[in-house]
């Protein structure tokens, strides 16, 4: 523990309530105090209560109805039992253990994309909100009144937001979208008291630096080291999006994974997913962090499941590539240079004709969680074996998208992937398309994801055996949680505007 | 382009606002505007010529045919392939609809330099070798016949959606036959089929539906012969097999 951590951990005994530092370092069992549950993205609960033998039995709680056709796509915070999610210009807050609404905050009418909101995040008992408009709302936690707003991007120019904030101590993490723009991305950091901007990383230069790239967009929440104190995060892909002409070489610091240092912003390494890429296949997907044996070593270790269908296992502290291997179709590569990143193929770049490319747009998985077991050591991710159509041509340009790309077949399907060989070891059909739910594990060895029907699932992590499911009516397009209150283990989904709390029954 | 199409309405508005007859119709592309970029612009584009996955709707032929949203409105209420639903007032749906006619009417009136695929763009195969493929290494010959069900396929389907059919003919139909404990036997359209349900749609229409535990389920769909292929494909043999059917007019 450093001095800094100890500071924290005495200031945090003096809050009574909402979120300090040492919750967030160790989650209790009754909260879920941020986007992944803890800061190592790994979606891995330790609550046994719900178990492979009485899942069958799990019934609905509450329900609770946005009353919105938005669908939820956020990972819903758990804090005090009480539970704040988002949408698009909404946050609601909802008694955990009844689903009643406690206050519903709407930010005004705005006209930036609405496309998600992946969650709110806390710090004390004030909640971080970011806006299609690329504005931070800083709300007091009791009633949804606005403390202060802040812009972080200019939303003119084509930027937007949509993910919830990681907080480290003072410092809360916010990152940006925008591709149809040739923007650089950035991540910052914000005072949580005053909103006013400690640092700034940015991922490319800015547009108009010859021969560079833009783009990198910082549009998912990444993953903490306390340890080390470094941050992880995944970055977007370059723009002109499709067309890579005008951006020679590797982009660097797009489709990347970057180590950070939380007080100042700077890089400590970066490993690149996804070089030069041409297919929007952003690295943003969550570099999940875990401590174990490799190859009969102590690692402390990241892993990805990259939007581009490659799987990563990296040494955490360096960067260096101890895997690199697929997960479904990928025919894009030539194969991995000696960092162990996949050459990108130069005849699968998009072009007037089209090419066929494996996976699509959407990528073999995208945003939402994937989820690590440390007991079978299987890293479980929602998958999409995918080909997609891409093209472009001169009559494109050279600005934001250039080009198009249309999917043309998919499905899902859950993969368990051994982390020490990268071979998946089971897998289990989701539906035609794709699912897109995100996945958590707990300690009793369940899996609990969504499939592309309209079914919440929960299966025996082991093998991927069904044993629990039930229709939600729509597809889940967020990452469940689980928490425990009054001695009673709630699972947390959605699907559509309503999130769902399924439970055992009361006895 | 994005640019180009902002300044031009702006231009348009100020025009229409000088004169003082800032017409209703421009008032609605206006809030049209603003809807769409809000909701529809991620996959669409904010132009409406195609964003991340959505196609552009300045080439569709579903607004082509759109009078006043009569078919747009059904998509954006009923979502389709992976496009989710919306709930839209009538009023909402006028002012996409008239957004979306607007950007198509600039569009059209724009002489090259316009992203998009045409028809000509899917024109680099051979048609010799299409057929040689479509008779040999493909074996499209074992389902489909250029006299037969593919005559005249190049009338029916553009550029873009002829490519995208061959390679996956989405929403093609396939027959399932479900048998029940008691050994009754029925075959229909599949309607609906996951790991616990089965559905079909007998040959008088009716669905009916069954679980899986309680059934044996028999599957023939005829477009998984096109995954299978997806993985052997080249890029030549796409685009041979294309411009051979592009011939069958």
């Amino acid at each position: 523990m450093t001095f800094k951590h100890l500071i924290w951990l005495t200031a945090s005994t003096l809050m009574a309530q909402g979120i300090t530092p040492d919750i967030l370092l160790k989650p209790p069992k009754d909260s879920w105090p941020a986007y992944h549950g803890d800061y190592s993205g790994r979606r891995h609960s330790p609550l046994t209560q719900i178990n492979p033998q009485n899942v069958g039995s799990l019934s609905l709680a509450w329900a609770f109805q946005t009353g919105a056709a938005t669908q939820i796509k956020a990972s819903p915070l758990l804090v005090d039992g009480v539970i704040y999610f988002s949408t698009p210009d909404n946050v609601y807050a909802v008694d955990a253990r009844s689903g009643h609404q406690l206050w519903h905050y709407a930010y005004p009418a705005n006209k930036g994309f609405h496309i998600g909101s992946r969650g709110v995040s806390m710090y004390g008992e004030w909640l971080y909100f970011m806006t299609p408009d690329s504005h931070l709302v800083c709300l007091n936690a009791k009633d949804g009144t606005v403390r202060w707003n802040v812009a972080v991007a200019d939303a003119a120019r084509g930027y937007w937001t949509t993910m919830s904030p990681l907080i480290i101590r003072n410092h809360v993490l916010v990152g940006v979208s925008g591709d149809f723009d040739n923007l650089t991305g950035f991540l910052k950091s914000v005072d949580p008291e005053t909103g006013k901007t400690q640092w700034r990383w940015d991922s490319t230069p800015p547009a108009g630096t010859p021969n560079a790239t833009t783009g990198g967009m910082t549009w998912m929440t990444g993953t903490y080291d306390p340890d080390t104190d470094t941050v992880f995060w995944g970055t977007g892909n370059p723009t002109p999006v499709l067309n890579g002409e005008v951006r020679p070489g590797n982009n660097p610091d797009t489709c990347s994974i970057v180590a950070i240092d939380p007080n100042t912003g700077k890089k400590k390494w970066a490993f690149q997913p996804s070089p030069h890429d041409t297919h929007d296949w952003d690295a943003v997907e969550i570099p999940v962090l875990v401590d174990g044996d490799f190859h009969g070593k102590p690692r402390k270790m990241l892993m990805q499941a990259s939007r581009n269908g490659y799987f990563f296992v990296l040494d955490r502290t360096t960067g260096e590539s101890l895997v690199t291997t697929t997960f479904g179709p990928v025919n894009w590569s030539t194969g991995l240079d000696k960092k162990g990143q996949p050459i990108p193929n130069p005849a699968k770049d998009p072009a007037p004709d089209g090419r066929l490319i494996a996976p699509d747009e959407g990528g073999l998985t995208n945003y939402r969680s994937p989820s690590f077991d440390p007991k079978t050591g299987l890293f479980i991710v929602s998958a999409h074996p995918s080909y997609g159509i891409y093209f472009t041509k001169p009559a494109d340009g050279t600005f934001g998208w250039a080009g198009a790309d249309y999917g043309v077949w998919g499905k899902g399907v859950l993969e368990a992937i051994d982390y020490q060989t990268g071979k998946v070891k089971w897998s289990h059909e989701l539906g035609p398309n794709g699912a897109g739910a995100g996945v958590l594990t707990t300690e009793a060895g369940l899996t609990f994801t969504g499939d592309s029907q309209g079914s919440v699932l929960g299966l025996r992590t082991s093998d991927g055996k069904t044993l629990w499911h039930a229709g939600q009516g729509q597809n889940m397009q967020s990452s469940p949680i689980t928490y425990e209150l009054d001695g009673r283990q709630y699972l947390l989904t959605s699907a559509g505007g309503v999130m769902f709390a399924w439970a055992l029954p009361e006895r | 382009m994005h640019s180009i199409t902002r300044n031009t309405l702006l231009i348009g508005t100020a025009l229409l606002a000088c004169t003082g007859r800032l017409s209703a119709q421009t008032e609605l592309v206006k809030a049209g505007e603003s809807a769409f970029v809000q909701q529809c612009a991620f996959c669409h584009g904010r132009d409406t010529g195609g964003g991340e996955d959505g196609p552009d709707l300045t080439r569709s032929k579903l607004v082509t045919e759109d009078v006043a949203g009569d078919k747009i409105g059904p998509v954006v209420r009923n979502g389709r392939n992976n496009m989710p639903r919306f709930t839209v007032t009538d009023q909402e749906l006028a002012q996409l609809a008239a957004f979306i006619h607007e950007q198509k009417k600039i569009a059209e009136a724009q002489k090259g330099g316009r992203k998009g695929v045409d028809a000509s763009d899917l024109t680099t195969g051979n048609i010799d070798k299409g057929k040689q493929y479509f008779n040999g290494a493909g074996k499209c010959n074992s389902c489909h016949s250029p006299t037969g069900d593919l005559a005249g396929v190049a009338k029916r389907n553009d550029g873009l959606k002829l490519f995208q059919r061959l390679m996956y003919p989405r929403g093609a139909k396939a027959k399932v036959t479900v048998t029940t404990a008691s050994g009754e036997s029925v075959t229909g359209e599949r309607a609906f089929m996951d790991e616990f349900t089965v559905a079909l749609r007998d040959a008088s229409g009716r669905y009916r539906s069954w679980p899986m535990s309680k059934v044996k389920v028999k599957v023939d769909d005829p477009a998984e012969a096109h995954v299978e292929l997806l993985a052997k494909y080249t890029d030549d043999d796409i685009h041979n097999l294309m411009t051979y059917l592009l011939t069958l007019k």
